[in-house]
């Protein structure tokens, strides 16, 4: 999950465009990591640095890690343990997004480090996949502490990007969230958790981003949208919505259920109190997700 | 009797749920598969295919999985019927227990799990 927050922090930023990040999660599996980026993500060295050995390395004919430890920038312990590292799917970002010169070595040298410092996030955090570290990077890129009934709604956006990654994939970008009374919906599901607490959730699209959503869940190809789809981007809701509230049942002994989902079309859809919207970037467009608690 | 024999009803509002659901029991051989959309009808078809395994979704329109499965514990107190919901929360789990159920199945059902049921069932453990 932290390799699609780091992007979202890189877009919010303007340090790459949309298009960088998805040309980047397109091309990031055939990445091969250098062992560059990984110095400068471990702070060993400086983007300078790696740019001279690149440099020196036109000249000479040795490995980027032999030249680095003759010219004296890190020992070859360092580079054994850091080729020893299993890179994380955020590094992989880094690296695809270097290569394909979104960003030089520096601008990704302070792109981490900033990114690491604004989040007072630690190397562990980042590589491990322990669900605490998911709900700070989540809480903190949306800075959530400060909302109202921040712990129910961290927890929920967190199972959300989880199910995201889990059933529709991980090529996408968080965007940056806004609060909505009323929305505009074209393509719309909409369902309630009722319980102990009440809340209205909701994903919508226009027409395209909405079939190509039920695909990636269906695994299968529609052509426009009918009853199935709109019960499979439905069953995602659903899905979502039911594992957010066993968690709930299991670690606050809150018992929560949910109406069956209702489908909203061309039409606005008006919130007791202020949405949540979270959009969502996709490689085939932007979905956005609301929750309101009552 | 043996997985391939068994008569399975999948209980389930979403389409989409039901049609995941029958695929998966189709591929472990299963042929006579029945669905239901609802609550009622699940009743119904309970009623007229004397299925020996029953999927129950709990959030449905008319009447909810767990009232279905109350009615069909009144009818036959012998049905094996699998809560397969999305909410698998204590409360529900408890109710749908306490009402009879065979097994909780939290969505989306893992094939594995789905073929476990069918196992138990066949073999008479469920």
């Amino acid at each position: 999950m932290f390799a699609q927050f780091f992007g979202g922090y890189l877009l919010n930023k303007k340090l790459v465009s949309a298009a960088d990040l998805t040309q980047a999660f397109e091309d990031k599996s055939n990445t091969r990591m250098r062992l560059g980026v990984l110095a400068i993500n471990a702070g060993l060295m400086t983007a300078e640095q790696v740019e001279h050995v690149n440099v020196t390395q036109q000249s000479v004919d040795k490995r980027f890690g032999d030249l680095a430890v003759e010219l004296g920038y890190i020992t070859a312990a360092q580079v054994d343990k850091l080729l020893a590292q299993q890179p994380t799917e955020y590094l992989i970002l880094g690296q695809t997004l270097v290569n394909n010169g979104a960003l030089s070595n520096a601008e990704f040298e302070k792109a981490i480090n900033d990114y690491k410092k604004s989040y007072q996030l630690s190397e562990n955090d980042l590589n491990g996949g322990r669900s605490e570290n998911a709900v700070k990077v989540v809480s903190d890129f949306y800075h959530l502490e400060k909302a109202e009934n921040a712990r129910v709604l961290t927890n929920y956006v967190t199972m959300l990007f989880k199910n995201i990654i889990r059933f529709i994939g991980s090529d996408f970008t968080p965007l940056e969230s806004f609060m909505v009374r009323e929305f505009d919906a074209k393509y719309l599901i909409e369902q309630k958790i009722i319980g102990d607490l009440s809340a209205v959730t909701c994903i919508a699209a226009d027409k395209d981003e909405y079939i190509e959503f039920a695909r990636k869940f269906a695994g299968e190809t529609f052509g426009n949208i009918d009853d199935f789809v709109n019960e499979t981007v439905g069953e995602f809701l659903n899905v979502t919505n039911g594992l957010f509230a066993v968690n709930e049942s299991n670690e606050q002994g809150v018992e929560l259920s949910m109406t069956p989902q209702r489908s909203i079309i061309n039409n606005k859809i008006t919130f007791d109190k202020a949405a949540f919207c979270i959009p969502v970037a996709f490689n085939f467009g932007e979905i956005d997700f609301l929750f309101s608690i009552n | 009797m043996v997985v391939q024999d068994l008569k399975v009803l999948i209980c389930d509002d979403s389409m989409f749920a039901r049609k995941k659901l029958n695929m998966t029991l189709s591929s472990f051989g299963v042929k006579d598969i029945f669905e239901a959309a609802d609550g009622e009808e699940a009743v119904e078809k309970y009623k007229e295919h004397q299925p020996d395994v029953v999927f129950m979704d709990i959030i449905m329109p008319k009447i909810t999985g767990i009232d279905a499965l109350k009615e069909i514990m009144a009818i036959n107190p012998d049905a094996k019927i699998v809560m397969a919901s999305s909410v698998g929360t204590q409360g529900h789990l408890k109710e749908a227990l306490k009402a009879g159920a065979a097994d909780f199945l939290q969505k989306p059902i893992a094939d594995d799990d789905a073929k476990t049921i069918l196992e138990n069932a066949a073999k008479g453990v469920l």
